[in-house]
C-alpha cells in the first residue's frame, strides 16, 4: 500500500501527459453523463412521483428493472447497435467519448428517476393539501414542490456522479479503452491489472478516490447551503 | 444541523489533505536519504531501493523451433461478407482502406522494418522482435493523410501492445504522414471478432489458425503489390520460464516438448493463461498428447493439483508464477518487460 501511495503521488507530481489525458477524458465523460441524466431524470422523477396516470405503475416497474441493468450488458447492446455492421453504423459513434456518455446516461437516468420518485411520492400529498387550502395554482404548486426537492436533487446527483465515475463495464465495451481517446480511469486500472502492474492500478485507484472525495465535498457543501 | 454536516465534511477534507501531505513528505525523503549516505561509501550495495523485489522466475527454455511466435498483418476486405447480429448481410460497411494500406506499406517499408527490428535493444539489451526471412517488403509510395483517410483503426492483441512496440512505431508514422491510428487491444479472439463486426481497418495478430480462418471467410484481401492476404513479417519466441532452482530440470530437457513432459510427470505447478489467447493456444499444443489438455475446462479437471488455469492477462499470470514458484509459458517481450520492472508488483 505504501508503495502505491508513493507511486500515486509521483504520478500526480510528474504531470504525466497520458495520465492528464485519462483524467480529462474521465472528467468529460462522467460530468457530462451525470448532468445529462439529471436533466432528463429529475423532471421525469417528479412527474412520476406527483402525478397519478394510467400506466404509471408499469413504467415504475420497468424503471426499477433498468436500475439493475448490468453495465456490461448496456455496453454490449450499444456496441452491437453502433458497430460497423450495426443499424446505427452511419453515425460513426463506436469508440468515441460521445457514445460512452450516451451509454452512461442510459445507465444513470433510471437511478435518478427512482430516487426522485420515492422522495416526491412521499412529499407531494401533504404539500398538495397545503397549497390547495391556500388556493395556489398548479404552477405555484410545482414551484414549491421543486423547492422542497432541492436537497434530494443533490443527493440524486451525488449518486449518479458516483455511478458514472465508478462504472467500467459499459465504457470499456463502447469506448474500447483506446489510448489518448477513450481511456478513462477505470478502464486504465483494468488494463494495468491485466498486465500485472497492480501497484500502478492501485495508484490510479487512489487518485480516482481522491478526486471523487473532492467532488463530493464540494457538492455536499453546496447541498448544505442551498437547502438550508 | 446542516451547518454541522458541512463542518464535518470540511474537517474530513482537511484530514484527507493532511494524510496526503504526510505520506508525500516522507516518500521523497526515504528515496533520497540512502543516496547521499552511500556516496561517501562506494562499497555499499548498488541497489538503493529498500524493498525492490528480485525476480526469481527466469527463462529456462527458448529459441526452440516449436516456440516461434509469428506476427502477421491483415488488411480488412471492404467487400467482406459482413453480417449483422442476426446474420443478415450488410454491404455498406465503411472501412478506411487507403489508411490501412498506408500503415501496412509503412510497416513493411525499409524504415518501418528497421525500427521494429531494433526495438527494445536500448532498453533491454536484447532484440524483442526479429524479421522473418522471405518477408514481404513494400516500396510503395505512402500517401499523406486526407480528411477522409486520417483515422485508421487497428485491432491487435495485448501482447503486441503491452511490449510497447506500437507505442514506439506509431507516433513516428503519424508525425510523418498525418494519420491518427486508434489501437484497439484485446485477446486474439476478441480482436478478430472486432474486425469481423466492421470496427477495424486492419489487424495485427499472432495466431496462424485463426488468421487462416479469417482469410477463408473472405474477411481479408490481397493489397496491391503483395502476394498474399497474410503478411507475416516478424516473429519472436515464446519462452518457458520457471523458478531459477528448476526442480523439474527443464533446462536439461532435449527440447521444449520434453520439458513440458518433465513438468507434467513431476506435477510441478504450471500457470496457464486459460483465456483463449495466442499464448494459451500455443501452450496447449506443447503438452504430451496423452494428457489430453485442451482449452476445455473438463480436459484438465484431473490435473488441478498442479495445472492452474488463471484466465487473465500475461502480466498478471507472471506475477502469479513468481509468487507460486511455478512454470509458465510467455512471449519473450512481455517477460523482459516484467523483469525490467522488477516483477511489476514492486
Amino acid at each position: 500500500m505504501g508503495s502505491s501511495i508513493r507511486k500515486a503521488i509521483e504520478l500526480i507530481l510528474s504531470a504525466d501527459p497520458e495520465l492528464l489525458n485519462i483524467l480529462s477524458t474521465t472528467a468529460k465523460v462522467c460530468l457530462t453523463s451525470s448532468v445529462l441524466a439529471l436533466v432528463i431524470g429529475v423532471p421525469l422523477g417528479i412527474l412520476f412521483g406527483a402525478e397519478r396516470f394510467p400506466g404509471r405503475k408499469v413504467l415504475l416497474v420497468l424503471n426499477r428493472t433498468l436500475i439493475g441493468m448490468p453495465p456490461v450488458v448496456c455496453g454490449l447492446l450499444f456496441y452491437m447497435l453502433f458497430s460497423g455492421v450495426g443499424p446505427f453504423r452511419h453515425l460513426h459513434l463506436l469508440f468515441t467519448v460521445k457514445l460512452m456518455i450516451i451509454a452512461q446516461v442510459v445507465l444513470i437516468t433510471p437511478i435518478i428517476i427512482g430516487v426522485m420518485e420515492t422522495f416526491v411520492a412521499d412529499t407531494a400529498p401533504a404539500l398538495r393539501e397545503t397549497t390547495r387550502g391556500l388556493g395556489f395554482g398548479r404552477i405555484k404548486e410545482y414551484k414549491l414542490l421543486i423547492n422542497e426537492c432541492l436537497y434530494s436533487i443533490f443527493s440524486a446527483y451525488l449518486l449518479s456522479f458516483a455511478r458514472a465515475i465508478a462504472e467500467v463495464g459499459a465504457v470499456a465495451m463502447v469506448g474500447g479503452a483506446i489510448a489518448w481517446k477513450t481511456n478513462v480511469m477505470t478502464t486504465a486500472i483494468m488494463m494495468y491489472t491485466n498486465r500485472g502492474s497492480f501497484t500502478l492500478g492501485i495508484a490510479l485507484g487512489l487518485i480516482l478516490l481522491t478526486l471523487s472525495l473532492l467532488v463530493n465535498v464540494v457538492l455536499s457543501l453546496m447541498q448544505g447551503r442551498l437547502s438550508r | 444541523m446542516k451547518k454541522t454536516i458541512s463542518l464535518l465534511l470540511a474537517l474530513i477534507m482537511i484530514l484527507a489533505l493532511c494524510a496526503c501531505g504526510q505520506s508525500a513528505a516522507p516518500a521523497p525523503a526515504a528515496a533520497q536519504a540512502p543516496a547521499p549516505a552511500e556516496e561517501p561509501a562506494p562499497a555499499a550495495e548498488p541497489a538503493p531501493e529498500p524493498a525492490a523485489l528480485v525476480v526469481d522466475t527466469c527463462i529456462l527454455k527458448e529459441a526452440d523451433d516449436a516456440m516461434i511466435n509469428n506476427y502477421s498483418l491483415l488488411a480488412v476486405n471492404p467487400d467482406a461478407p459482413f453480417a449483422d447480429a442476426d446474420g443478415n448481410p450488410v454491404t455498406d460497411v465503411e472501412l478506411n482502406t487507403v489508411g490501412a494500406a498506408a500503415l501496412i506499406n509503412w510497416l513493411l517499408s525499409e524504415e518501418g522494418q528497421d525500427l521494429a527490428a531494433n526495438y527494445g535493444f536500448d532498453q533491454y539489451g536484447e532484440y524483442l522482435f526479429y524479421l522473418k526471412d522471405g518477408r514481404p517488403v513494400s516500396t510503395a509510395e505512402i500517401p499523406a493523410a486526407t480528411e477522409e483517410t486520417k483515422k485508421i483503426r487497428l485491432s491487435t492483441t495485448t501482447s503486441v501492445n503491452d511490449s510497447g512496440l506500437l507505442g514506439y512505431l506509431l507516433p513516428i508514422f503519424e508525425d510523418k504522414y498525418g494519420y491518427e491510428v486508434e489501437v484497439y487491444s484485446a485477446g486474439t479472439g476478441k480482436s478478430i471478432a472486432n474486425a469481423k463486426m466492421g470496427n477495424a481497418d486492419l489487424i495485427l495478430v499472432h495466431s496462424k489458425k485463426q488468421e487462416e480462418a479469417f482469410i477463408e471467410e473472405g474477411f481479408s484481401y490481397v493489397l496491391d503489390g503483395m502476394d498474399a492476404e497474410r503478411l507475416n513479417w516478424m516473429y519472436n519466441y515464446f519462452v518457458l520460464c520457471g523458478p531459477s532452482a528448476d526442480p523439474a530440470g527443464v533446462k536439461e530437457a532435449a527440447d521444449v516438448k520434453a520439458a513440458f513432459k518433465a513438468i507434467a510427470d513431476g506435477k510441478y505447478t504450471f500457470i496457464s493463461r486459460g483465456d483463449g489467447s495466442g499464448t494459451h493456444t500455443k501452450e496447449i499444443s506443447l503438452w504430451p498428447e496423452e494428457l489430453g489438455i485442451t482449452a476445455d475446462a473438463e480436459s484438465f479437471k484431473d490435473y488441478t493439483d498442479w495445472y492452474i488455469s488463471a484466465n487473465t492477462g500475461m502480466g498478471a499470470c507472471l506475477v502469479m508464477a513468481e509468487e507460486m514458484h511455478a512454470y509458465i509459458l510467455t512471449d519473450k517481450a512481455t517477460f523482459l518487460t516484467f523483469v525490467a520492472n522488477d516483477g511489476v508488483m514492486g
